[in-house]
């Protein structure tokens, strides 16, 4: 990418004053471009720590509606070792998702710093990091399953699960057999695998995405209500498959919509309020403290 | 900008992108600085006040890599289609830097080569895909024989051989290797444009550019044509560089995209971050009139 679009007026300008098209919402070329200049990465990290969120902040600006802002997240500090699971808890609109969109990088985190550190040891800022650095970091190390297949259309449930496990790195055979045995897991009976996954159920759909996310596990998952739409059958099959990812030693951090499922997978629970963190600590403590404000009652 | 990278190159490692451009630009009249003034985004205009000269495109700067698509989204005059046309060597651009890495491993300004020596890269270094398939093809030439020029044109003699190539491509691009001696002119607007990638991949060129390639074409044709684009971005290592107006188009095709408006680059990002968080007060109307 090249320098911000801003162009040098040297000549004066002797046209007749033009209309800005936008009035005062003068931005910054560098807010709208990807990768901004990285901080130094922290050094009181243990060596093993997957993740480490430092000072998260964003806002929206809506330039639609007045250009009105939004803040969302006020300095976030989060940490993720490998094996463990981390889930976020909190009212709605507490900035779970939204904090896991910006570890994505869906989302422009507005500062601090959001550290991952690859397979090869290096802690790299996704925050920072140039566009194509992430798509490649996406395909191979950070995953994420959101409560919503977006299915590419015209494409088939083996297909997408398969295909899931070739971007991170399996052979095309390894990755076919690995996905059967996926979709097998996740009680995806056979006769639908060859078909679109646009016209699954909605249940179906989460089962597939869960299936494609966690076939040869990244360093990194990003669940974001991964169970939302499920009958309790099915739901107790799907957190069977994400309680098992802590012994391929896949870090975890989810947002779940009920305490159970928080309680049986998180090693932590981190209470988001008003895009602050409000607590953290063992599930068995948070979930039992009255004083939070969690989303929904037992 | 700098103009780095014409300077012969201190290490022998080959660039990791397929193609790069650096302050890339296209006036349209007088080329001189007084034309920018008053131009761009913050003006609404790509048209100089003073000169009267039209920027169709400015300070335009990308790399794209193997196996990599990327997006350039914008409405009508943004000036997307000018950034692709001054690549594939159909206009010359005003200023700014394209570089190959299939030429001189990135260190020749390919703008700065003879109007022979661009017309030889489109044979085995880039390809294009236009919106209307009589830009790329003979209408009234059989199927086998568009197929077959770009071919002939870099010394393919044999009869049997190049009718074989043009079989393989028919079927990659799914056309009934049947109509190969049909007249394109017969074809279906879809077939149409299966033919022109089909052409377009003939030298297996390692950049590809398409411009507005399913624009025109019946939602379910339109459909498979991309599915096939998709597939064949997948499973081939080119780099692909596609314009277009429609998110749906880019989401499907693209993980990063440009926006552009009168000339500019407003914005740029991975697809889903400027679907999902766009930055850029453009990026946003954008958005939001595709989302209905």
């Amino acid at each position: 990418m090249t320098t911000p679009h801003t162009t040098s007026h040297t000549t004066p300008h002797t046209g007749p004053a033009p209309t800005p098209a936008f009035t005062p919402t003068a931005i910054p070329a560098a807010s709208h471009q990807a990768g901004r200049a990285p901080a130094d990465p922290p050094t009181d990290l243990p060596s093993d720590t997957v993740l480490s969120v430092r000072g998260l902040r964003k806002g929206f600006t809506l330039h639609t509606i007045d250009g009105r802002t939004v803040d969302a997240l006020h300095g976030v500090d989060l940490d993720v070792a490998p094996g463990e699971h981390v889930a976020l808890a909190g009212t709605s609109g507490a900035g779970k998702s939204t904090l896991l969109r910006c570890v994505y990088r869906t989302y422009l985190s507005g500062g601090g710093s959001i550290w991952f550190r690859t397979a090869a040891g290096d802690l790299r800022d996704v925050a920072a990091l140039p566009d194509a650095e992430v798509a490649d970091l996406r395909g191979q190390e950070i995953g994420y399953v959101s409560q919503f297949l977006r299915p590419q259309p015209r494409r088939s449930v083996h297909e997408i699960v398969t295909s899931a496990g070739t971007a991170r790195g399996m052979t095309r055979a390894a990755a076919r057999t690995a996905a059967e045995a996926a979709l097998h897991q996740v009680a995806i009976a056979e006769h639908l695998w060859d078909m679109h996954a646009t016209v699954l159920s909605g249940g179906q759909k989460q089962r597939v995405n869960i299936a494609a996310g966690t076939i040869a596990p990244p360093r990194l998952l990003l669940l974001d209500e991964p169970v939302s739409a499920l009958d309790p059958a099915n739901r107790a099959a799907v957190l069977d498959l994400i309680a098992r990812l802590k012994e391929t030693g896949t870090a975890v951090l989810s947002v779940f919509h009920d305490l159970d499922a928080i309680e049986r997978l998180a090693t932590r629970v981190v209470v988001l309020g008003g895009g602050r963190v409000l607590a953290a600590g063992p599930p068995s403590d948070i979930l039992r403290d009255s004083n939070l404000p969690l989303e929904v009652a037992r | 900008m700098s103009t780095a990278a014409t300077a012969p190159p201190t290490t022998s490692a080959p660039p990791t992108w397929a193609l790069r451009t650096e302050g890339l630009g296209r006036i349209y009249g007088d080329p001189g600085p007084a034309s920018l003034v008053g131009t761009g985004p913050d003006f609404g205009t790509e048209i100089s006040p003073a000169t009267g000269a039209v920027v169709a495109a400015w300070d335009v700067g990308f790399e794209v890599a193997p196996g990599e698509a990327l997006g350039i989204i914008g409405e009508s005059g943004s000036g997307k289609s000018t950034v692709m046309r001054c690549i594939a060597g159909d206009e010359q651009a005003t200023a700014g830097t394209i570089a190959l890495r299939g030429v001189g491993d990135g260190t020749v300004n390919i703008r700065d080569l003879s109007p022979t020596a661009r017309r030889k890269l489109r044979l085995q270094q880039i390809s294009a895909v236009y919106q209307d398939p009589a830009a790329g093809l003979n209408l009234d030439v059989t199927a086998g024989g568009n197929i077959a020029d770009p071919l002939t044109a870099i010394g393919w003699r044999n009869y049997g051989s190049i009718r074989q190539r043009a079989a393989e491509l028919l079927q990659r691009v799914e056309v009934p290797v049947g109509r190969m001696d049909d007249a394109v002119r017969t074809f279906s607007g879809g077939m149409r444009q299966r033919v022109q990638i089909a052409k377009a991949l003939a030298n297996d060129p390692p950049v590809l550019l398409l411009d507005e390639p399913t624009t025109g074409l019946d939602a379910s044709v339109a459909a498979g044509v991309l599915d096939l684009l998709r597939h064949l971005l997948e499973e081939t290592g080119i780099a692909a560089v596609v314009v277009s107006h429609d998110f749906g188009v880019i989401d499907l095709l693209t993980r990063r995209v440009l926006v552009m408006q009168h000339g500019r680059v407003v914005e740029s990002g991975l697809t889903d971050q400027l679907l999902e968080d766009p930055q850029h007060p453009y990026s946003q109307q954008l958005v939001a009139a595709a989302r209905g």
